[in-house]
């Protein structure tokens, strides 16, 4: 029995490391596909690749969205804080105090942290409080945008926001450049959200998730684990929307924190499925580009509409994501043959 | 200047009880379903855009829109109620995101076929002065006020005295025990959802009467339910009353003081004041009344 059990593990074992060795073999290939294939095939093109630019700035977003509901337990309609946040802060210090447009980008995210520590006290509400306390702290930045002229320019919006710059001999500022530090960013997002979900606090956010009385028993700090994810999502949508408006040189209070930085994602993070870390990314890429070439294209305006459709369709039938859905019909599959 | 306060202090009443009538339908079906129907705002905007219809293609008064009104926007609330009542697991979290994604079908249906443009009323009877010593307002205000008290009340009534309201309440306090002495939850359930259905139609008619409306204000109005329904804390009807009021009041101040733009801001300040101080709300602990 023993034995057999050995011989169970040893072979456990070594397919996993096959699917390891298999499953980096598929990233490698996913990687030169994404910076190297990508840009060779549709790179002369510049209407697909602002597609994907503004695909995968979505993708940003919902990343950071999927963080805080997957680890975090919370579900925010606020997220158009951080990215307007983020954005006018990369804005007016590349604009007011000259600093380089690479600096100026993360220092967006500082920002959007900064922001998000006056909204700490929010944590202690639970669930619909906390959703909406946040979309509260989104409309009180939006009117401060407005309402602060001298440095945010108004109503009337910061125009001329400096551009990505050119390094070695690479234009940044051209839609393939700016397709490069997009995906760049958003990579090393995903990087990082999955060494936080491997280490012990990934461990310890997961058994909050099951019961945070429990939790807490056991001397876990979860008031402050929730915050440092509230921190680390803020600063990863911070620096999407620093990106985004030095990527298209023009912001307005209402574009900056407009609903959409917090519909489109949500759709994306719900679609590709909000516990995974590829789902929302995928998703955001999906949802974005067909919304964009079908739906707009036959509703002009109101195309959101079907947004919302595939909103409500995917929470009640499948809340777990596309994948999820069709994770369960393969293994449904597998068990009939 | 006090006189323009107090004038400040007559509209907000006045703007209190709209308030009241919208947030009392949010307020309604977070106690007894304990979800916030993220499109409650949309329904309410969606009953002042039939208005709308009625007045501009028949040329009736709005007032008389109610009854095509109560019919759509109960429809609508209760295929909303159809809705959230399918989702199985993490029953909070989905129907806030569920909800939410109905507000969105709603905002671009409205926007589909009302297209974006502010609408108002174009009714001279209800837009007449309205003079009370020395306060001014439009006819349609005071004349809903009077409709959001009679409803409030009706409201009250019907939840302390009716057996439905009675078996909403028992559901709201405790679902297993209320099944136990014969209740059938989801039927109550369905009942709230229909009766938020019907304080919707008349909040709308009464927006549309009184003020502007646009496809995208109906996300503002669930957000100002809520507020309201923060502020009075869950389960007290008075509560909500004096909380809209307080709010009305809080806003039109803001207007005349300061300036119309940080009129949001007022009740997103009074929103997390009371948040962080008096979590329960202002009569939350004492006044559960129903």
């Amino acid at each position: 029995m023993k034995l057999d059990a050995n011989v169970n593990f040893d072979q456990s074992a070594k397919a996993n490391r096959t699917l390891q060795l298999k499953s980096t073999g598929t990233i490698v290939a996913l990687l030169v596909a994404v910076y190297l294939g990508v840009p060779l095939v549709f790179g002369q093109d510049n209407y697909v690749m602002s597609m994907l630019v503004a695909a995968l700035v979505i993708g940003g977003i919902a990343l950071s969205w999927a963080l805080l509901g997957n680890l975090g337990g919370m579900v925010s309609f606020g997220h158009a804080a951080f990215f307007g946040v983020g954005a006018y802060t990369s804005a007016i210090m590349s604009m007011k105090l000259g600093l380089p447009v690479l600096l100026a980008i993360p220092m967006g995210g500082v920002g959007a942290v900064l922001a998000s520590l006056v909204m700490l006290p929010v944590l202690r509400l639970k669930g619909p409080y906390f959703a909406l306390a946040i979309l509260a702290y989104a409309n009180i930045f939006r009117i401060l945008a407005t309402e602060w002229t001298s440095m945010t320019g108004g109503s009337g919006g910061l125009a001329s926001i400096p551009r990505l710059p050119q390094m070695m001999g690479i234009d940044f500022s051209s839609k393939t450049g700016s397709y490069l530090i997009i995906l760049t960013i958003v990579l090393i997002f995903a990087g990082f959200y999955y060494l936080i979900r491997r280490s012990h606090y990934g461990l310890a956010l997961r058994a909050m998730h099951e019961s945070e009385d429990a939790t807490r028993v056991v001397g876990v700090n979860s008031t402050l684990l929730k915050g440092m994810m509230l921190l680390v999502s803020a600063f990863m949508c911070g620096v999407t929307g620093a990106f985004n408006a030095h990527y298209i040189n023009f912001l307005e209070p209402d574009y900056a924190f407009s609903g959409l930085w917090v519909t489109i994602p949500i759709v994306a993070a719900i679609f590709g499925g909000y516990r995974t870390i590829t789902g929302p990314i995928v998703g955001a890429v999906v949802v974005y580009l067909i919304d964009q070439l079908v739906f707009k294209a036959i509703i002009p305006s109101g195309h959101q509409l079907v947004l919302g459709v595939l909103l409500v369709g995917m929470i009640v039938f499948s809340p777990d994501g596309l994948l999820d859905l069709a994770r369960k019909l393969i293994r449904r599959n597998h068990a009939a043959t | 200047m006090t006189e323009l306060i107090l004038q400040a202090l007559y509209s907000g009443l006045l703007q209190g009880g709209s308030y009241a009538l919208i947030a009392l339908g949010l307020a309604l079906v977070f106690g007894s379903m304990n979800v916030i129907n993220l499109a409650h705002g949309e329904l309410v905007l969606l009953s002042a855009y039939i208005a709308y219809t009625v007045e501009s293609k028949l040329g009736w008064n709005p007032v008389f829109s109610i009854p095509v009104a109560l019919v759509v926007v109960c429809l609508a609330s209760v295929i909303v109620y159809s809705v959230v009542g399918r989702i199985k697991k993490n029953r909070e979290i989905n129907s806030l995101i569920l909800t939410y994604g109905i507000g969105v079908i709603l905002t671009n249906a409205i926007l589909l076929i009302w297209k974006a443009d502010v609408r108002s009323t174009g009714s001279s009877w209800l837009q007449e002065a309205f003079v009370v010593g020395p306060f001014y307002s439009m006819r349609s205000e005071v004349l809903f006020f009077a409709v959001s008290i009679v409803m409030i009340v009706g409201l009250w009534w019907w939840l302390s005295r009716s057996w439905y309201g009675r078996a909403v309440r028992a559901v709201s306090s405790n679902r297993d025990a209320a099944k136990l002495m014969g209740i059938d939850p989801r039927y109550t359930e369905l009942v709230s959802f229909v009766v938020a259905g019907i304080l919707a139609t008349f909040a709308g008619v009464a927006l549309f009467s009184y003020g502007v409306i646009s496809p995208e204000v109906g996300n503002t109005l669930t957000v100002k339910a809520f507020i309201i329904t923060v502020l009075a804390g869950i389960g007290s009807i008075p509560g909500v009353l004096i909380a809209a009021v307080l709010l009305g009041i809080a806003e039109a101040l803001t207007v005349t003081l300061a300036s119309s733009a940080l009129q949001e801001l007022s009740s997103m300040a009074l929103f997390l004041l009371v948040l962080f101080i008096m979590p329960n709300g202002l009569f939350g602990a004492k006044g559960r009344r129903g």
